[in-house]
């Protein structure tokens, strides 16, 4: 669920965030000796409907627009701040999670807390609610545009780039007999056309045809080349090599047929299911092959529907 | 079943994602052949296998799942857990045989993936 | 247990041979590496894989294994048929993966080889 996601993401962020990235720095202050009246001007001018009382660099009250305004309907204008002010004044330190900053408010209900260095007991900051939602928000907003460049998709490339037919190729080359990286190219070539947007079923079923194809020139061959064409429509897999060929291309289809050797099987393959697996998660493929010229497997993957002669629903179901 | 549990069931060592034992698996998959765990399983499934190279990693990233557990006390190499932490996958390994693993989860209620046709195949399951 | 108290607890289809039947299972054992299975099974197991390879009746043999189990619905040649006849090796089929074939083993009692 898309609103989980978000509302843990906003969980997280409290955590992750401080109260220095939220708080507001260059802080207006007044000094307990100061007459009230001097509490006009300032709020005025900076906007604003408090100010801590700041005495040798350390906060001891905090007056408000509410002090005030008693002040006023009382005459009591020339009055110090000192003597209207709320005394014992709750700060937070600005290394501390924001999330403390929001448990705070809600313990206390106060409008805004003093941000003090937690060393130097020194003023560094104020922060209100609303500094705190504009700072998740601000955070929320580069987070997401991250992800929205991340998450390029494919179908934005086909609709960006005006030509008649789009095809992007990629293409990954395969050492023959190189089994330590055999499932590389293949788990590369996934990684790519996830980038690419391809939507998880069908790219797991261009992946495992891929390997598959890979692993069959690293066993078999001397080595060839892997290429993933992607159009708008589908994404055609294939598998070139240069020998030595398949002499019987029916009997090389056949479950179980096999013509691996004994140590490719202790490593977990070679049991004669590779190109059914092709075959069974791809919608059309095609294999050539010339005995002493080598090998072409060609399969086929549609986007944007199930399995060929699958309903969609079904596809997904199982996906 | 948790990852937690499961782990705690087989008595295994985690490799790596330790941050991700709270996440859930639906289905048991035991396997030494690769291309039948291509075949066969699903995403949601840990994947238990007696083979601890890089195929394997390799084999699950492609079939999409994210929890491997190796078996009968085989031990992966450096690059193996490696490439285990930069496909984001939970590895295990515990020195228990296949039979006994299998045993204990499907008895703490984890299911296997039902009735299969290997000569219908399943890749797009 | 019986391996044909197996059989029947599980479902399995069986091929041919049904003369040792009454042998006793003294344990499961799952793997699809013939080396693994040379090196760990014990005498008298029900062996558990997906393997269909000629070679697999050999390890059986070998090992004096009370039987395998072939998984995913797998079915052998019928030379590989043959051969376990000849070997007196009884061979069960199902569509079971090897997962719940183990699991389900093991609901009936039967244990893993103790270390």
């Amino acid at each position: 669920m898309a609103t989980d996601r978000s509302y843990t993401k906003i969980q997280e962020l409290t955590y992750e965030l401080k109260v220095r990235d939220a708080m507001v720095g260059n802080v207006a202050t007044v000094s307990p000796g100061q007459p009230i009246r001097d509490l006009r001007d300032l709020m005025r001018k900076r906007r604003i409907s408090g100010a801590p009382v700041v005495e040798n660099g350390r906060v001891v009250g905090v007056i408000s627009i509410e002090d005030y305004i008693k002040c006023l309907a009382q005459g009591e204008m020339d009055v110090p701040v000192a003597e209207r002010m709320t005394g014992r004044v709750e700060t937070l330190y600005a290394d501390e999670p924001l999330v403390h900053a929001v448990r705070k408010f809600d313990q206390y209900g106060f409008g805004r807390f003093p941000v003090v260095e937690r060393d130097s007991r020194e003023l560094v900051g104020i922060i209100t609610k609303g500094n705190i939602i504009r700072c998740l928000l601000r955070k929320l907003e580069i987070e997401y545009r991250e992800e929205e460049i991340h998450q390029y998709r494919a179908s934005h490339i086909f609709e960006d780039i005006v030509a008649d037919r789009t095809n992007l190729v990629l293409k990954y080359d395969i050492a023959g007999g190189d089994f330590d990286r055999a499932g590389e190219s293949a788990s590369r070539l996934k990684k790519a056309l996830h980038r690419l947007g391809i939507e998880p079923g069908v790219l797991r079923r261009i992946a495992i045809a891929a390997f598959e194809a890979e692993m069959n020139v690293i066993v078999f061959t001397d080595g060839g080349q892997l290429a993933a064409s992607v159009c708008s429509e589908r994404v055609t897999v294939t598998a070139t090599d240069s020998g030595p060929g398949i002499a019987d291309i029916e009997q090389a289809m056949q479950p179980s047929f096999s013509t691996a050797p004994d140590w490719v099987r202790e490593l977990g393959f070679g049991a004669g299911m590779g190109l059914c697996n092709i075959k069974n998660c791809t919608d059309a493929m095609n294999l050539a092959s010339e005995v002493g010229r080598g090998t072409t497997l060609e399969a086929v993957v549609y986007l944007g529907r199930g399995k060929a002669g699958m309903e969609p629903e079904a596809a997904d179901a199982r996906a | 079943m948790t990852l937690e549990e499961i782990g705690q069931t087989i008595e295994a060592e985690v490799l790596t994602g330790q941050d991700r034992l709270r996440d859930e698996v639906a289905v048991g998959c035991a396997a030494d052949l690769m291309s039948d765990v291509l075949a066969f399983a699903r995403s949601d499934a840990i994947l238990l296998t007696g083979l601890a190279n890089r195929q394997v990693i390799y084999t699950a990233d492609v079939a999409g799942i994210s929890a491997v557990c190796i078996i009968r006390g085989k031990k992966p190499d450096q690059p193996t857990v490696e490439l285990a932490r930069q496909k984001g996958q939970v590895l295990m390994t515990t020195r228990l045989p296949m039979f006994v693993c299998c045993g204990r989860l499907f008895a703490k209620g984890l299911p296997g993936l039902g009735y299969l046709d290997i000569s219908k195949g399943d890749g797009d399951r | 247990m019986k391996l044909g108290e197996v059989v029947a607890r599980l479902g399995l289809e069986l091929v041919g041979q049904t003369g040792r039947l009454d042998r006793e299972v003294t344990g499961g054992y799952a793997s699809d590496l013939l080396s693994d299975v040379m090196a760990n099974a014990r005498e008298g197991n029900v062996w558990v894989t997906l393997q269909i390879h000629q070679n697999v009746v050999a390890v059986a043999t070998l090992k004096e294994l009370a039987g395998i189990i072939i998984v995913n619905g797998r079915k052998p040649e019928p030379e590989v048929l043959a051969k376990a006849e000849q070997e007196g090796v009884p061979v069960m089929l199902t569509g079971m993966p090897a997962f719940e074939v183990a699991g389900r083993l093991y609901e009936t009692g039967i244990r893993g080889n103790a270390k």
